[in-house]
């Protein structure tokens, strides 16, 4: 290292120059006095670079870049590049194919990193965790999917179900209603006048048309225009006379049934039935039938609060 | 001045051919790119300091980053991969420091 030698001649010269004068005839002094010379002669090229170059270029030229100014360092060092750039040796071509090789390389690099950026460059474990991570999330995910599948298919079958419920309910009732009474009802049927001019028809004749008419399969009955035949009907009378429901009946009696009209009509008249029996001789009455393709009830049965029977539980099915 | 040129037309033709490297050795550029920027900050700092030579700095660049990558490589081959590289990335993130320091040292003389 050019640092070294210089440090020895400043700590060393001082006292040798002291004894310089004893010290001349011996041979090792001697050998001192001209290392000491060389030295000497060093220190002075730093003193005046020009001669010292001139003197000792190739061991002094690099110590004088130390000592020197900070100014003439950083003008030598930019001389120096200067002069590089003018006169390129092959060390610059060598460092222009490795930079070159490094600048594709870099570019490379980046590139990769900038395409495919974490995956491309990323190591077998990572690799592996981020599988790992992936395949459990799609897991969960996949598990998610099947539960709102599920989820979805439950409250269609749901849905469906209340429709058919809906609808079945609202088929129970109507038929309820009709069967009830508290619904107008309409279809074929017959329509049949009583006529009785000795007002010798009694609770029981008027009880068994209806159950002939029923028995025939009538799904609706009315008497009169006004009183709708119903379960809970009962057939009576009073001081006003014959009653239905409570409700006066006037004379002559109309009786208007839907049902099939063919059976209702032979029903009315198979012989020993309601028609001979009123028209018989007991009675005296006369029996109108005439079949409808559209017999229309509007008479309506008012229900009532069951005031005593409720609904049971259903009775769980022997098997 | 011819150095500056070699850089910027690798960058350019990098840029421009989008040359690509065999997927095997694509883990290992980025650490030879690393070790590769150390020997050119040698160099330079070498060159500052006068006592720059081709040959060395040819076969210091070669070297450097050979074994940059083979310690990478030997490193995957026995699991700790990951940590070589982090710490091949260290020492020689270290070492561009110190030629960077030199380099200004020399260079502005602070």
């Amino acid at each position: 290292m050019p640092d070294e030698p210089r440090i020895d001649d400043q700590t060393q010269a001082p006292p040798v120059r002291r004894r310089r004068p004893r010290g001349r005839s011996q041979g090792a002094a001697s050998r001192r006095v001209s290392s000491l010379r060389r030295s000497q002669r060093r220190l002075a090229s730093e003193d005046h670079p020009t001669a010292g170059a001139a003197e000792d270029a190739a061991s002094a030229a690099r110590p004088t870049n130390r000592t020197k100014g900070a100014a003439e360092v950083a003008n030598s060092t930019r001389a120096r590049l200067l002069a590089s750039l003018l006169h390129p040796g092959r060390g610059q071509i060598l460092a222009a194919i490795i930079l070159f090789i490094v600048g594709a390389a870099s570019v490379m690099q980046v590139r990769i990193n900038a395409t495919d950026d974490t995956y491309a460059s990323a190591r077998r474990e990572d690799l592996i965790q981020l599988l790992d991570g992936l395949s459990a999330e799609s897991r969960r995910l996949e598990g998610e999917i099947t539960q709102l599948e599920q989820t979805r298919s439950n409250l269609q079958s749901g849905a469906d179900t209340q429709r058919v419920a809906r609808s079945e309910a609202e088929r129970h009732l109507i038929e309820l209603s009709i069967l009830a009474g508290t619904a107008p009802a309409e279809g074929r049927g017959i329509r049949m006048r009583i006529a009785d001019p000795n007002a010798a028809i009694d609770s029981g004749v008027l009880l068994d048309a209806v159950e002939e008419m029923r028995d025939a399969g009538a799904e609706v009955i009315e008497v009169n225009n006004t009183i709708r035949v119903v379960g809970s009907t009962w057939f009576g009378s009073d001081d006003r006379g014959l009653v239905i429901d409570g409700k006066p009946v006037t004379r002559p009696i109309t009786l208007e049934v839907i049902g099939e009209p063919h059976s209702l009509e032979e029903a009315a008249r198979f012989r020993g039935g309601i028609v001979s029996e009123i028209t018989g001789p007991k009675i005296g009455g006369q029996v109108q039938i005439e079949q409808e393709d559209r017999v229309v009830i509007e008479s309506l049965h008012a229900s009532r609060e069951n005031q005593y029977a409720r609904p049971a539980p259903p009775q769980q099915t022997p098997r | 001045m011819i150095p500056l040129l070699g850089l910027l037309a690798g960058i350019v033709l990098g840029i421009m051919l989008e040359p690509s490297i065999p997927q095997i050795l694509q883990p290992y550029l980025p650490i030879a790119i690393v070790a590769a920027m150390d020997a050119l900050f040698g160099a330079f700092r070498a060159y500052l300091e006068g006592t720059f030579t081709d040959r060395v700095f040819v076969v210091s660049f070669i070297s450097n980053v050979l074994i940059a990558a083979a310690i990478v490589y030997v490193g995957d081959q026995i699991g700790v991969g990951s940590q070589l590289a982090t710490a091949v990335v260290v020492v020689l993130g270290i070492r561009i420091f110190t030629n960077a320091a030199a380099i200004r040292r020399a260079l502005f003389h602070a």
